[in-house]
């Protein structure tokens, strides 16, 4: 039963402690992205395709 | 083309479903026969006789239509599939004003009570989650899923995935609206707030939401635009999550598969901590992420100007993403829910209040350069007021989840304000300005029938608000105060019926407020109606309104 309950204490450690990090690191490469000086164009093309029509 | 009308076949989708709503139909009728109680027997025989007529339905059209279905293109252009939308978005008036009706007529139970005619059936208790469940689900809904089927068709230029598959999406869940609703009524709930249906309704809106998943996110695989508009996303978040708060919140257990009575998987404090992560979340996906979606088609298409900044857009949706789905705790403040998780809770909400403001500027600087029409154009002038409720309440939400306010504001009409300036303010008004855009465009009419009853509308629901909020806000803190506050001897200073009846004249001009906004939905109702019965010889008053400002 100990055994166990550690085995599931490692693996909750490990879970609770990366997601954390893992999260943010993955939200600041998304801001990252976003801000990316050369990824401008295609966001400015983006901006306008509701006005696009057919 | 001889060819193909020599060999007219059903398709698979067609034969499928006749024999699926065939079977349904027995089985439904059989449930019937076998229900324990009366509720449920009734649920049946309407699943039974509804199974029936879309059984016909599909035969009927099957054997109106031409032997090819519908071309993807036609001359070249997207041959868009306009008819599920037109549905929805009829359906979300009819809904509108029943559910605005049912507010008017519960906030004037708790005015005057007689209202309540002494029967089960038109009590509170039952018509309360009749009209939370109509102005959310049945009108929000299907504004969502008009506007969704729209937007993502224009932004990835190609015709709607599926042939049935997106009547199914907006029959199916009319009815599920239809079986929620009738069994309020008749006195079916789990009690769970806003996921009030019972196991069988629960069942049927997962297969439903299902399908609408696949629809949409197979229209998006075979988009033609190379990057996928900020809408779609928002679209997207709202029904995947959507999906997994239902299946998370709703896992029952039924006494008999022939009734309708069920038990929750989930106990005690976990119960209430699935509920309103849940129910919180049925505000940020549903009535946030989905309505977004809407701002952010609908404002730049009818200001004619981009997207103020696409790039905040993209760190808006993930903030909110990330941020929303822990700030369901703030729910349980005081409550037996680990004091490290209410903490929780409230942290969350209070960092809400970025993405949330980053998405009302983006609304609101669309405008830029375009500001002077919101002096001759009601419908973004809507929209535009829309944003800033918005930025109100998400203002507001973050204040009142910090605990020491909740411990005021709790369980008193401030809460019911605060909800309404979102949702008569946000997901209303941003509603009604998509479909008085949406309506002109789907039946191709050149403009509305009268932007001067736009504005009649505008105002109308404006003071209604206004009326609605500030008098709950009022009533709200009042209510507070007074069940807090103690004699020098430490008894409490007011009885609750003291409390009660010092809401009363608050309570009157809520309802005074309510039935403005009513009245500016049935204005709306009828410009519509005229805008779709209009020839287009008729149309154009729009224009001369216009040049007549």
């Amino acid at each position: 039963m100990k055994a166990i309950l550690t085995v599931h204490n490692i693996a909750s450690d490990l879970v609770t402690s990366v997601w954390t990090p893992a999260f943010v690191g993955l939200f600041i490469a998304i801001v990252i992205y976003a801000l990316w000086p050369r990824n401008q164009a295609v966001f400015d093309q983006a901006s306008r395709m509701p006005l696009r029509e057919d | 083309m001889q060819q193909s009308q020599c060999t007219k076949w059903m398709t698979h989708g067609e034969a499928g479903l006749m024999l699926f709503f065939s079977m349904a139909a027995f089985v439904c009728a059989f449930a019937a026969a076998k229900a324990l109680d009366a509720p449920f027997a009734f649920h049946a025989s309407l699943a039974a006789v509804a199974s029936g007529v879309a059984s016909f339905a599909i035969m009927n059209r099957y054997l109106d239509r031409p032997a090819s279905l519908p071309p993807e293109e036609i001359n070249g252009k997207p041959n868009y599939n306009v008819g599920p939308i037109k549905f929805a978005s009829f359906m979300a008036m009819f809904w509108g004003i029943a559910g605005f009706a049912v507010g008017l007529l519960i906030a004037s139970q708790l005015a005057w009570p007689a209202l309540n005619f002494d029967l089960p059936w038109t009590s509170f208790g039952r018509l309360r989650p009749l009209h939370t469940s109509a102005v959310i689900f049945a009108f929000g809904g299907n504004v969502l899923i008009a506007t969704s089927f729209y937007v993502v068709q224009r932004t990835c230029r190609t015709r709607l995935v599926g042939d049935l598959a997106p009547w199914f999406v907006v029959l199916g869940y009319n009815f599920f609206i239809l079986i929620a609703g009738t069994g309020y009524l008749l006195g079916v709930t789990q009690s769970k707030e806003y996921a009030e249906p019972e196991w069988y309704a629960d069942l049927w809106l997962t297969i439903v939401w299902v399908v609408y998943l696949v629809v949409f996110v197979m229209t998006l695989v075979k988009r033609k635009e190379p990057h996928i508009f900020v809408a779609n996303w928002f679209y997207l978040a709202f029904i995947v999550t959507i999906a997994v708060l239902h299946l998370g919140n709703n896992p029952a257990l039924p006494v008999s598969v022939f009734g309708s009575k069920s038990y929750i998987a989930w106990g005690g404090v976990q119960d209430a901590m699935f509920q309103w992560w849940y129910g919180h979340n049925a505000v940020g996906f549903f009535l946030t992420a989905g309505f977004l979606a809407i701002m952010y088609y609908f404002i730049p298409k009818r200001a004619e100007r981009p997207v103020y900044s696409y790039r905040l857009s993209i760190i808006h949706f993930w903030a909110l993403i990330f941020l929303y789905i822990w700030a369901g705790p703030h729910h349980l403040h005081h409550t037996a829910l680990p004091d490290w998780t209410q903490t929780l809770g409230m942290t969350f909400s209070i960092m809400l209040w970025m993405p949330s403001w980053g998405g009302m500027i983006n609304g609101l600087m669309t405008l830029s350069g375009a500001w002077d029409k919101l002096r001759t154009d009601p419908v973004l002038r809507m929209l535009v007021v829309s944003v800033a409720f918005y930025g109100m309440s998400t203002f507001e939400g973050p204040m009142m989840s910090i605990k020491v306010v909740n411990s005021l504001s709790h369980y008193t009409d401030w809460t019911i304000g605060h909800v309404h300036s979102g949702a008569l303010g946000w997901v209303g008004f941003v509603s009604f300005g998509a479909l008085y855009c949406l309506i002109p465009w789907l039946w191709d009419r050149k403009g509305l029938y009268s932007l001067k009853l736009v504005n009649w509308h505008f105002w109308t629901a404006t003071i209604g608000i206004v009326l609605y909020i500030s008098a709950m806000w009022v009533s709200g803190i009042l209510q507070g105060l007074m069940w807090r506050a103690y004699t020098s001897l430490g008894f409490l200073e007011y009885s609750f019926l003291e409390t009660v009846e010092a809401m009363h004249p608050f309570y009157v001009i809520r309802a005074a407020g309510g039935a403005l906004f009513l009245i500016g939905a049935l204005i709306m109702a009828y410009n519509l109606w005229m805008t779709v019965r209009a020839r287009e010889a008729d149309v154009g008053t729009e224009l001369a309104l216009q040049a007549a400002e």
